[in-house]
């Protein structure tokens, strides 16, 4: 039998694999959570369409990120309430692998999928537009984009075990989906919040990537921004700490189920 | 003698949980009251016990899902609380039932997927897969997604994922469940096959006559406590005789009763009514008392029906657990 732990990799891979699969057996669900977002951006997009392409940019941007943290969050939730749902949260947790791998696997493709989603909300908007929006480097732009996700991701993967004391994880889900809008500033500059929400901010990797981005993408750009360079190293830093974190919580978490027997509740 | 496969010491089990608005109230459960169980390698053994008796609950235990409250398990020789991880490879998990499958992906992928997360080597995954996918006759629907699976399809597909790693002992809940009765005969021969290829099978069941075809060794749990563990025969024994009387009549009188009760040879007499007629179950050991003393002693009265038949599994386990009721 091979170590445990090489296992890893390849119940990762095994649990993106089986993730595809499943939605590939019934991809129109995505119509439906990538559809809102499209909606909500196009209506901040009418209240600043007549203001200048920076503002146009910036609630671009923000419903974007919206879609993308809507699907973290929605992402998150489901990536262990499908196997209370299914019923399969036993036996997975029987076998011989960290139930992290198999998280880890679910949050990349929730990665993958909320990436489409921004981009088709970028894109929508942009469309709706009709005039080149100010984005001086497009590379730079997409590279720190995918960025955003993906430390986005980590939150994802941090929130999927707190989501597994299942009796607050539509609390979670629900102060999560608006706090978020709120203290990443989303829908209008960081700034104008009150000083004490700061370090909740700063506590959140996407909010550095998303800090990241703008930096690079308005010049002059007034927020929490140190500089592209420096809001990467607080991206990669921040997003670090949070898998860290994760697997110290996965570790409980599991722990936890066998402590409770709540590994066979399907009260997802 | 080896080492037993299964060596459970005083386990208790308690669960908690939470009611009320604010979680604030609490409530325990105790599943498990002090077991103690041996199990040994190549035996299939019976766990029975009625509904809530805490047999889910024991073989979670065994098969490192669950932690006990206190006492020690260990499986294969490795303790479950300490060592789960080195345990997991070795044993195969079948809790059954309609879910714990990815439906909406073929039994072949929910195969692929299970044998990723327990290590069978990449190289002879697909050749194990078809194998087991045989093994239990699932090779035709193979590819077909599991949404579209009848119950017993689901249950056989339960036990390819348990016996994919080729584990060396299982732990099987309640396999033939829900199942038809030709479909459970063929899981019960697929039991047997495991067995006779050397794996260790602990199963539980509600089914006595399941436990009579199978098992070499039962044990009866009732509300957490192990109330009897033997061979069926010497169960049979237990309960004071191998075949069993029943006398059938319209109300009998207490001195009747009392008259049987006191025949030489009757262990026990359960009473049972049902509409207007009344039934008294005696146990008897071979060469005991027959049908014509009881009739004898129930002088007079014509219209008294008497059976004789063996004692079943399903009669030793219902005075059981109904003493342990009392
Ligand atoms: N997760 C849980 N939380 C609280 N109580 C539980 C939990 N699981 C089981 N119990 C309780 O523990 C006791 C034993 O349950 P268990 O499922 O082990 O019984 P069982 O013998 O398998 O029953 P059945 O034949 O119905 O499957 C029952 O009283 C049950 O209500
Ligand atoms: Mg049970």
């Amino acid at each position: 039998m091979a170590a445990t732990t090489s296992l890893g990799p390849r119940a990762l891979l095994a649990s993106l694999r089986v993730t595809i699969l499943q939605f590939l057996a019934d991809p129109q669900w995505i119509i439906g959570s990538a559809a809102a977002p499209v909606v909500f951006a196009l209506a901040a997009f009418e209240i600043y369409r007549f203001s200048s392409p920076e503002l146009v940019l910036f609630a671009i941007l923000g419903g974007g990120m919206m879609s993308m943290w809507a699907q973290t969050l929605y992402g998150s939730g489901w990536a262990i309430g499908q196997d209370r749902f299914l019923g399969t949260l036993e036996p997975t947790l029987g076998a011989p692998v960290d139930y992290i791998w198999v998280v880890g696997g679910r949050v990349i493709w929730n990665t993958v999928s909320g990436l489409l989603g921004g981009a088709v909300v970028v894109g929508v908007v942009a469309l709706a537009y009709g005039r080149p929006l100010p984005i001086h480097d497009p590379l730079l732009f997409t590279l720190l984009f995918v960025l955003v996700m993906l430390a986005l991701s980590t939150v994802g993967l941090l929130f999927t075990a707190i989501f597994v004391y299942s009796r607050y994880a539509g609390f979670v889900q629900n102060i999560g989906e608006f706090t978020f809008y709120v203290i990443t500033g989303c829908m209008f500059p960081i700034l104008i919040l009150p000083s004490w929400t700061r370090p909740f901010s700063l506590a959140f990797p996407a909010t550095w990537a998303l800090e990241a981005l703008r930096a690079a993408t308005f010049t002059p750009y007034q927020g929490l921004s140190w500089g592209v360079q420096g809001d990467l190293l607080g991206t990669l830093v921040l997003s670090l700490a949070y898998i860290v974190v994760s697997i110290g919580l996965y570790r409980r978490v599991v722990h936890y189920l066998s402590d409770t027997g709540g590994g066979s509740s399907d009260d997802y | 003698m080896s080492e037993p496969a299964v060596e459970v010491r005083q386990v208790r089990r308690t669960y908690t949980s939470r009611k009320g608005f604010f979680f604030q109230e609490k409530v325990e459960t105790e599943a498990l009251r002090g077991v103690d169980l041996q199990v040994q390698p190549g035996e299939l053994f019976g766990l029975l016990g009625p509904n809530g008796a805490g047999k889910t609950t024991l073989v979670k235990i065994l098969s490192t899902l669950l932690l006990p409250t206190s006492g020690t398990a260990k499986v294969l020789g490795i303790d479950v609380a300490e060592d789960p991880r080195r345990l997991r490879p070795r044993i195969g998990l079948v809790l059954g039932g309609e879910r714990g499958l990815y439906n909406r992906i073929s039994a072949r992928e929910n195969l692929r997927y299970f044998a990723d997360l327990y290590g069978v080597p990449a190289a002879t995954q697909a050749g194990r897969i078809s194998k087991v996918l045989d093994t239990v006759g699932l090779t035709e629907a193979a590819d077909r997604r599991v949404e579209e699976f009848s119950r017993g399809m689901k249950q056989k597909l339960h036990l390819a994922r348990g016996i994919l790693h080729d584990p060396e002992l299982l732990f099987l809940d309640e396999p033939t469940i829900g199942l038809d009765p030709k479909s459970a005969r063929d899981m019960r021969k697929l039991i047997r096959d495991q067995v006779a290829n050397g794996v260790t099978v602990l199963l539980t069941s509600h089914y006595m006559f399941e436990a009579e075809e199978l098992c070499q060794r039962v044990a009866v749990l009732s509300k957490g406590r192990i109330v009897a563990r033997d061979t069926v025969a010497g169960l049979r024994r237990l309960v004071g005789g191998d075949r069993t009387l029943e006398v059938e009549a319209y109300g009998f009188e207490d001195a009747e009763v009392r008259r049987l009760r006191a025949l030489a040879g009757v262990s026990r007499i359960v009473t049972e009514e049902f509409g207007p007629k009344q039934r008294l179950t005696l146990r008897v050991p071979t060469g005991g008392l027959g049908v014509e003393e009881v009739r004898a002693a129930l002088k007079g009265r014509s219209e008294v029906e008497i059976r004789e038949r063996r004692t079943t599994l399903e009669d030793v386990y219902l005075d059981l657990v109904e003493e342990e009721a009392n």
